[in-house]
């Protein structure tokens, strides 16, 4: 049960970091940012579990970084969809409305 | 399956670890920097900024960990820490370490060394194509206990009708005498059929195997040469194939070389085909079914099974039972038994090498848990740190991780070394193996043996780490609580060392029961008396080209001549001609050889007890080797082929023929009454084959009536290797082409007789003694560690005014219980592991009181001793200072 519930987490922070890269490339802290305001608040991601997801992801090949410029001229590490995430995305995406439709079906009954 | 992209991280994260931690490093450090412009953006002081931005990021040092655990190849890393911190540890405590890996060294060693003698012997595939499949064919009569009879050529024919095997070999081996330019050499020949090779699946090194045509009648007579012959007497000569050598009187062309291998039945200098041998080739003997002399072996049809082929070559044996039923009475119990060749090869070294190698992994076993032990005291010292470890967030997965980590290091480290020890024990093993087997020389430190080698080695570093490293982390909350640096003493863990002391007190009592007991059997087995004066006898084999000496009445003439030079001779005492004498090698391989004997006026009985060992000896043999007359005379030079036939008898043969009468003047007969011999002596029993094998009914005929005999048997004045030569040259001077050879003393070749079980006991003896220090050592550590533990406790005993004597005693109590327990259970194991021994005792019982009494005693007052070493510290311990530490 326990395991089941963190990997729907898991999965829910790597389609929410796959939603905010799908735009613009970004660093991580805007990577925490953009989720916070694109589920209005709901998710505050903590680096602890933001800085991991990105790795991770980065070497499955979903994404790629490269060092940039941030917006007051800092050296920052910026995070870019490749083919491989653009195609997770789609999957985890159709996945994710999959079990939303079945759960709503579910409460709804 | 991972992808493409997650091994390239692999290999990134591997080899750039430094660069994908700078960039770990310097990504932390702008994220902190945005989050702290973040803040004074809303309007925080600086200090006030980085602050909460610090807080926000989180632990920096747990964020990064937690990074690094998701990288691809994070275990690696994990492994790679935990070897490096290992390593460091192992330096930190280099006394210690050396310790550790000298004890395993040495276990590991003798295990290495043992196994690829195993290996080699035991266990590798035969060197022939699907040595698997070969099989060797045996003949037996069980009512007659004959259970290995020679084929004559008659019975290959018949079991060659077979339907499951792909041909049938014959094989014996003579010498003969190989004649070059201008020397005489005497050659072990095998005498093969022409198949020979090719079932054998032996491909040779230069020229030709035999060809069926080679094996005709009037083929042209062949020979093919061994790889060592080649070697050491021909040079390694390439162009040897078409030289011609004289043999038997006939030129013999070398056709071919043999490869490098173990030769099977026996090592030969030379090979040639049936045609080749005078004696084979006979028609009389072609023709006599009862001419016996070849052993027999085969390769299974593809597929075929054993058991479908002995049914086969059993209803062969059936037939010719019904068929022949003189040759093959029912009573005898006459058959045939097909065995795998390997089988056949290494029986005799099966039982030895096995307890050998048993002894040597009771002897890691007990490294094992000596290290154990000095483990779980080191350990202790470390309780604290690894609490503090644990703490500090380490898993006690981790923890046990590690400590395995550093035993598995310790203990391959004196694998590592063992490897070095190896080789140089080899050496002795496979010489003493090859009085065993032909297999010997295949024995070698191979790739399978380096992976035995660093399988015992992980084995042992995870058995002696298993122990230490959860009685470690049983109980580490307690640890932290501990006050100051006394640091407790587990319940737990003193029991696990008392009880792996008593483990090794056992084993190790078990491998000194089997010393013992080897020393026990070896001492009655050299108390034999051989029946004779076995020091200063010199021996060798004369051979003469029997062509010059082709009648009883040559052989007889040349017989004398070298006697009477020979007795001439300053050195030598007296001389005699025999066919064979006691201890001679090649007598102690093939057995006394079983001729059925009858008695005139004597029912006949035709079961075992009418066997008889035969045996050739001339004039002054029994004199010159001081076997006892018992009644009648010896024979003398007037028993040739003149004087009527007679015959000398040992007293064995005389109780167990004659009981009841006097057998000088009775006669006896080995063609079935044709011709009958007279008895005219009783002599003492020799033991002709060895000191193990108890005299059998053995007959002695006069040399001069029975043909030539080889051997030249002299007691000497003087030590009886040095006037060899002089013998040599005077025997040259009659016939130099007369080849001599086996030139040895019967004083050594008594004790060479007796080798074999004594490098066993010798062997099992290191063993044991080895494993008593090992355990005595465990003993005294176990009790020194538990002085020091608790010298609190003892020195409240003290100022209490308990003496040290009784403390001493105490302790020495404590100690032998562990010892006695430990011995007990020894001795319940060696009784049970007795059987394994027994087939290597002579006269010994496996459960022979003695031994289990003084085994006892010595193991009991050296762990007293090993008790009491460690009992001088208690006074080192100060009683009022225990009272202060409180």
């Amino acid at each position: 049960m326990a395991q089941e519930q963190t990997t729907l987490l898991q999965g829910t922070l790597d389609l929410l970091i796959l939603k905010s890269l799908a735009l613009e490339e970004m660093h991580g802290l805007g990577v925490a940012r953009r989720v916070e305001q694109i589920t209005g608040g709901t998710f505050q991601v903590k680096p602890g579990s933001l800085f991991p997801s990105l790795h991770r992801m980065e070497e499955e090949g979903w994404l790629s970084s490269s060092w940039g410029e941030s917006e007051n001229n800092r050296k920052a590490k910026y995070y870019k969809l490749t083919k491989t995430g653009r195609r997770q995305l789609e999957t985890e995406t159709e996945r994710w409305q999959k079990i939303a439709l079945a759960i709503g079906q579910a409460l709804a009954t | 399956m991972p992808s493409a992209s997650r091994i390239r991280s692999f290999f990134r994260n591997l080899l750039h670890r430094q660069a994908v931690e700078q960039q770990l490093d310097s990504e932390f450090i702008s994220c902190l920097e945005m989050l702290r412009r973040e803040k004074i953006a809303t309007g925080m002081s600086p200090e006030e900024a980085g602050r909460v931005a610090r807080i926000e990021l989180g632990g920096e040092d747990q964020v990064k960990e937690k990074v690094r655990e998701v990288r691809a190849g994070a275990w690696l890393q994990t492994v790679l820490q935990d070897l490096h911190f290992g390593l460091r540890m192992i330096r930190h405590n280099p006394g210690f370490s050396a310790l550790v890996v000298l004890t395993l060294a040495l276990g590991i060693g003798a295990n290495t060394a043992i196994f690829s003698v195993v290996y080699g012997v035991l266990l590798r595939p035969l060197p022939y194509a699907r040595g698997a499949d070969l099989v060797v064919l045996h003949q037996y009569a069980h009512k007659l206990n004959l259970n290995d009879v020679p084929f004559s050529v008659k019975e290959l024919e018949d079991y060659r009708q077979n339907h499951t095997l792909d041909g049938i070999v014959e094989y014996h081996s003579m010498s003969f005498l190989l004649l070059g330019q201008d020397s005489a050499e005497r050659v072990q020949t095998g005498v093969v059929s022409n198949n020979f090779f090719t079932v054998l699946g032996v491909k040779p090194l230069l020229g030709r195997a035999f060809l069926p045509s080679d094996e005709m009648p009037n083929a042209d007579a062949v020979l093919m040469l061994s790889y060592d012959y080649w070697q050491r007497h021909l040079g390694g000569d390439r162009n040897i194939v078409g030289r011609v050598f004289h043999m038997n009187d006939r030129p013999h062309t070398v056709i071919g070389v043999l490869p490098p291998i173990p030769q099977y039945p026996d090592e030969n200098d030379v090979y040639m085909p049936t045609t080749g041998c005078p004696t084979r080739s006979s028609k009389a003997f072609i023709a006599n079914r009862d001419s016996r002399m070849m052993s027999a072996f085969g390769r299974l049809k593809p597929g075929v099974k054993l058991a479908t082929a002995q049914a086969d070559l059993s209803t062969i044996a059936l037939q010719l039972e019904q068929a022949y039923p003189k040759t093959y009475p029912k009573d005898y119990g006459y058959g045939l038994l097909a065995s795998p060749l390997r089988q056949d090869l290494t029986r005799r070294a099966r039982a030895t090498l096995l307890v050998l190698l048993g002894a040597a992994g009771f002897v890691l076993l007990i490294a094992c848990a000596n290290v154990a032990n000095l483990m779980l005291a080191r350990v202790l010292k470390r309780e604290r740190e690894l609490a503090i470890r644990n703490a500090l967030g380490a898993s006690k997965a981790r923890l046990v991780r590690q400590l395995l980590t550093e035993t598995v290091l310790l203990s391959l480290a004196g694998g590592g070394l063992g490897l070095f020890v190896a080789p140089w024990a080899m050496q002795l093993l496979v010489k003493f193996a090859a009085r065993f087997t032909t297999r010997a020389a295949e024995v070698r430190l191979d790739s399978h043996v380096l992976i035995f080698t660093f399988l015992i080695s992980v084995i042992s570093g995870v058995l002696f780490g298993i122990a230490p490293a959860f009685s470690s982390t049983h109980q580490l909350n307690d640890a932290l609580k501990q006050a100051g640096n006394q640091s407790s003493t587990s319940r737990g863990g003193q029991r696990l060392r008392a009880s792996l002391v008593v483990a090794q007190v056992m084993v190790s009592f078990m491998l000194l029961i089997g010393a013992g007991l080897m020393m026990r059997s070896i001492f009655t087995l050299e108390s034999v008396d051989p029946g004779f004066r076995a020091d200063r006898v010199l021996t060798m084999r004369l051979s003469p080209n029997f062509t010059r000496y082709n009648d009883n009445k040559k052989a007889t003439a040349l017989m004398q001549e070298v006697l009477r030079r020979v007795n001439a001779l300053g050195g030598v005492e007296s001389a005699a001609i025999a066919s064979s004498f006691p201890f001679n090698p090649g007598g102690i391989v093939s057995g006394p050889n079983q001729n059925l004997v009858q008695v005139q006026g004597h029912s006949e009985s035709g079961d075992a007890g009418a066997m008889v060992d035969t045996m050739n000896a001339g004039p002054g043999y029994f004199e010159t080797l001081r076997q006892p007359l018992i009644a009648g005379r010896t024979f003398s030079d007037h028993d040739d082929d003149k004087a009527p036939t007679v015959a000398i008898i040992n007293q064995t043969m005389a109780a167990h023929r004659f009981p009841n009468e006097d057998p000088i003047g009775k006669r006896i007969s080995f063609d079935k009454g044709e011709n009958w011999i007279q008895i005219v002596g009783i002599i003492g029993d020799a033991h002709e084959y060895g000191l193990a094998k108890t005299p059998e009914d053995s007959v002695y005929l006069p040399a001069y009536q029975a043909g030539f005999g080889s051997r030249l048997v002299m007691r000497t004045a003087v030590d009886p290797l040095s006037i060899a030569g002089t013998v040599r040259s005077t025997v040259h001077s009659i016939d130099p082409q007369i080849a001599i050879d086996q030139v040895n003393s019967i004083e050594r070749l008594q004790q060479e007789s007796v080798a074999s079980p004594r490098t066993t006991t010798i062997l099992l003896s290191i063993f044991a003694l080895l494993a008593l220090a090992i355990s005595a050592t465990g003993i005294a550590g176990v009790m020194a560690l538990s002085i020091s533990q608790r010298s609190h406790e003892l020195g409240i005993r003290m100022a209490l005014g308990q003496s040290r004597r009784s403390i001493v005693q105490m302790l020495l109590h404590q100690g032998l219980s562990l010892a006695a327990a430990g011995t007990i259970l020894g001795i319940v194991g060696a009784l049970a592991l007795g059987r394994l021994l027994a087939s290597l005792l002579f006269h010994t019982s496996a459960s022979d009181g003695m031994t289990f009494v003084a085994v006892s005693l010595v193991f009991l007052s050296v762990a007293g001793v090993a008790c009491l070493l460690p009992a001088r510290r208690i006074t080192l311990i100060d009683p009022s200072s225990a009272l202060r530490q409180e």
